[in-house]
């Protein structure tokens, strides 16, 4: 058991390590691609700790993203704060927002739940839209970040480095501690969770906000990245559907699913995009039913199972069929 | 002017049932929340723009094909591909209708390019007047007396004939309908060639009210869910009550704060509808 884990703990350093290294062996252009899978990876795996372990599929993620990225511009651009402090209240600013929102909408199950997160994700927008403190649909601009070039590319890589790590090592923390139980427990059974003496209420809007805080962190380093953020590719209700693929592609509940399945993803829609520049978004269309379809369980159960290949994706299609 | 906006409300409300009958259908019966329910309203906007524009087939004429070829898509779509995850957890089917959508939006875009189109009918322009007060204009009454026509029939369909007495069993239990014959599989493909048919009318009306282009999906979509929301599911009075609920809300609203909150309000209407009554105003039985 000592072994197992001694080899374990071996594994992730190494592969850390081989993140940390990564910059200095690429050009921007490619450091800029990785910044991008780890930005996705930070928000699916945030979406894994309310969807993934807590059971309730939030269809709405992307508010909390760009909860982030606005609360940074603004306290950046009107409050004249410094990043620092815009990234940690980014943070708290979405987590804030997921318990005010959460109260009244994780009370609904299913389908209801995601329906109203979805609702509320597009009514942000609108609202964003719509207000004189966001500047409306013409968007706002943010200082720009006082480095050379390549230092740039390499702070916004090591931001969000550092911020995944931080997510996947709380959600790995979460897990080992009594927290992580009742999030399970509630994605089993919620009505036995909440007999058994959970606190439900409490646990799953916890989970809410810590995944909410995460992704909120992702768009306050996305914001100060791109310099000028706007309501709608912000709010685009596609980045949600990003996160969940990826969750789901990677493995659904496992630690490290969504950080496979953000690299998986990115790099099929990055060969798309390249070779089918004018179509590229129809061949994701295709990539998210052909995961769906064949993987439902994730990339991390076929690693476990002994049928591989067509005996696999026949299984799984002969289970979920009618 | 008040009565005008109430007019223009309810006309535009039941288009807006006819969208969420065939999502509450669909939702309804297989426990389905169909995402590419707006690129199927599109589909069939599109479909009457080309009967008109390269056959001249008046768009109310096109309704039957449009509906017919929309069926017909429906049911390949749920029999090949959606039946093959149907009984995973719900949001996987959530997940795979959201990939259809991308599919479909951006085929139609590439296909049609994101121009803005009209279907442009000579008596378009036509209308009537109620006293001084208000006008009609007759392609908004014709369109909503058409949704009142299609919903009879789907009534009929679903409550008066053996199909609609299998989709009934189906969506009630579907072990004990299974036991007495029902061809499972083959009833819940025609249930969402019914539901996408359905989208398939409402996008031929939409195209002869409103401009349309291949992106209009999503939008469309997330009305009809909040017209199903607000009527709750398991009626098909729901859906009806809930369109005119939003017509009429939204007429009222962008009259009150401007056109670009048209959407806001949607949006609230949903979240709060959702948090204070989640079964709909009628309260239907999920």
């Amino acid at each position: 058991m000592g072994n197992y884990r001694l080899k374990n703990y071996l594994i992730c350093s190494l592969i850390l390590l081989g993140m940390m290294l990564f910059p200095l062996f690429n050009n921007n252009f490619v450091i800029r691609f990785g910044t991008d899978i780890l930005m996705f990876a930070i928000m699916a795996s945030a979406w894994n700790i309310i969807g993934g372990y807590t059971g309730y599929a939030s269809f709405g993620n992307v508010v909390f993203f760009g909860i982030g990225a606005y609360v940074t511009a603004i306290l950046m651009e009107k409050a004249g704060l410094n990043f620092a402090v815009a990234f940690v209240l980014s943070g708290f600013g979405a987590a804030l927002f997921a318990i005010l929102i959460g109260l009244p909408v994780l009370r609904l199950r299913g389908h209801y739940f995601a329906i109203a997160t979805l609702g509320v994700a597009e009514a942000m927008k609108a609202l964003v839209q719509n207000l004189e403190l966001t500047e409306g649909n013409s968007g706002i601009y943010l200082p720009m970040l006082d480095l050379s070039v390549k230092s740039q590319y390499y702070f916004f890589f090591y931001m969000m480095l550092g911020t995944l790590v931080v997510t996947l090592l709380v959600t790995y923390l979460i897990l080992k501690a009594k927290f992580g139980y009742s999030l399970i427990a509630i994605r089993e059974d919620e009505d036995a969770a909440n007999s058994v003496g959970i606190n439900t209420t409490y646990a799953k809007t916890m989970a809410f906000a810590l995944s909410g805080f995460f992704t909120g962190l992702a768009g306050s380093i996305y914001a100060y990245q791109q310099a000028f953020i706007k309501p709608g590719p912000v709010f685009t209700v596609g980045t949600t559907v990003k996160m969940i693929v990826m969750a789901v592609f990677g493995g659904i509940g496992q630690l490290f699913g969504p950080l496979l399945g953000a690299f998986c993803i990115e790099i099929i829609s990055e060969v798309l995009s390249n070779y089918f520049l004018a179509i590229h978004t129809l061949f994701f269309g295709a990539v998210v039913i052909l995961a769906i379809v064949f993987t439902p369980k994730g990339m991390i159960d076929i690693a476990s199972q002994k049928k591989f290949g067509l005996a696999y994706f026949l299984q799984n299609i002969r289970e979920n069929r009618v | 002017m008040l009565l005008q906006i109430i007019i223009n409300g309810l006309l535009k409300g039941g288009l807006y049932a006819l969208m969420a009958m065939g999502m509450s259908l669909i939702w309804g019966v297989m426990d389905i929340i169909n995402i590419a329910h707006g690129s199927f309203i599109m589909l069939g906007a599109f479909a009457t723009y080309w009967l008109f524009t390269l056959l001249g087939v008046d768009p109310f004429l096109s309704l039957l094909p449009s509906i017919a070829m929309l069926f017909i898509l429906g049911y390949i779509v749920q029999r090949y591909l959606i039946n093959l995850i149907i009984r995973s957890s719900a949001f996987i089917t959530l997940v795979l209708t959201f990939g259809i959508e991308i599919f479909i939006n951006n085929l139609a875009q590439v296909l049609w390019s994101a121009d803005v189109r009209m279907v442009q009918v000579p008596y378009g322009a036509a209308n009537f007047s109620i006293g001084t007060v208000a006008t009609v204009p007759i392609v908004r009454l014709m369109a909503f007396l058409l949704v009142i026509v299609i919903s009879l029939i789907l009534f009929y369909i679903l409550n008066r004939t053996t199909l609609g007495r299998s989709i009934r069993a189906t969506s009630q239990d579907l072990d004990a309908a299974r036991l007495t014959g029902v061809d499972v599989p083959r009833t819940y493909a025609v249930t969402f060639g019914l539901g996408v048919g359905a989208a398939g009318a409402a996008g031929t009306l939409w195209s002869i009210l409103f401009p349309i282009t291949p992106m209009m999906g999503g939008i469309l979509t997330l009305k009809s869910f909040v017209v199903v929301i607000i009527g709750g599911l398991g009626s098909m009075l729901g859906p009806l009550i809930g369109g005119l609920i939003l017509g009429l809300t939204e007429a009222m609203g962008t009259n009150l704060l401007g056109a670009t909150y048209e959407n806001l309000i949607g949006f609230t209407i949903l979240v709060l509808v959702l948090i204070i009554r989640p079964k709909g105003i009628l309260g239907g039985t999920d």
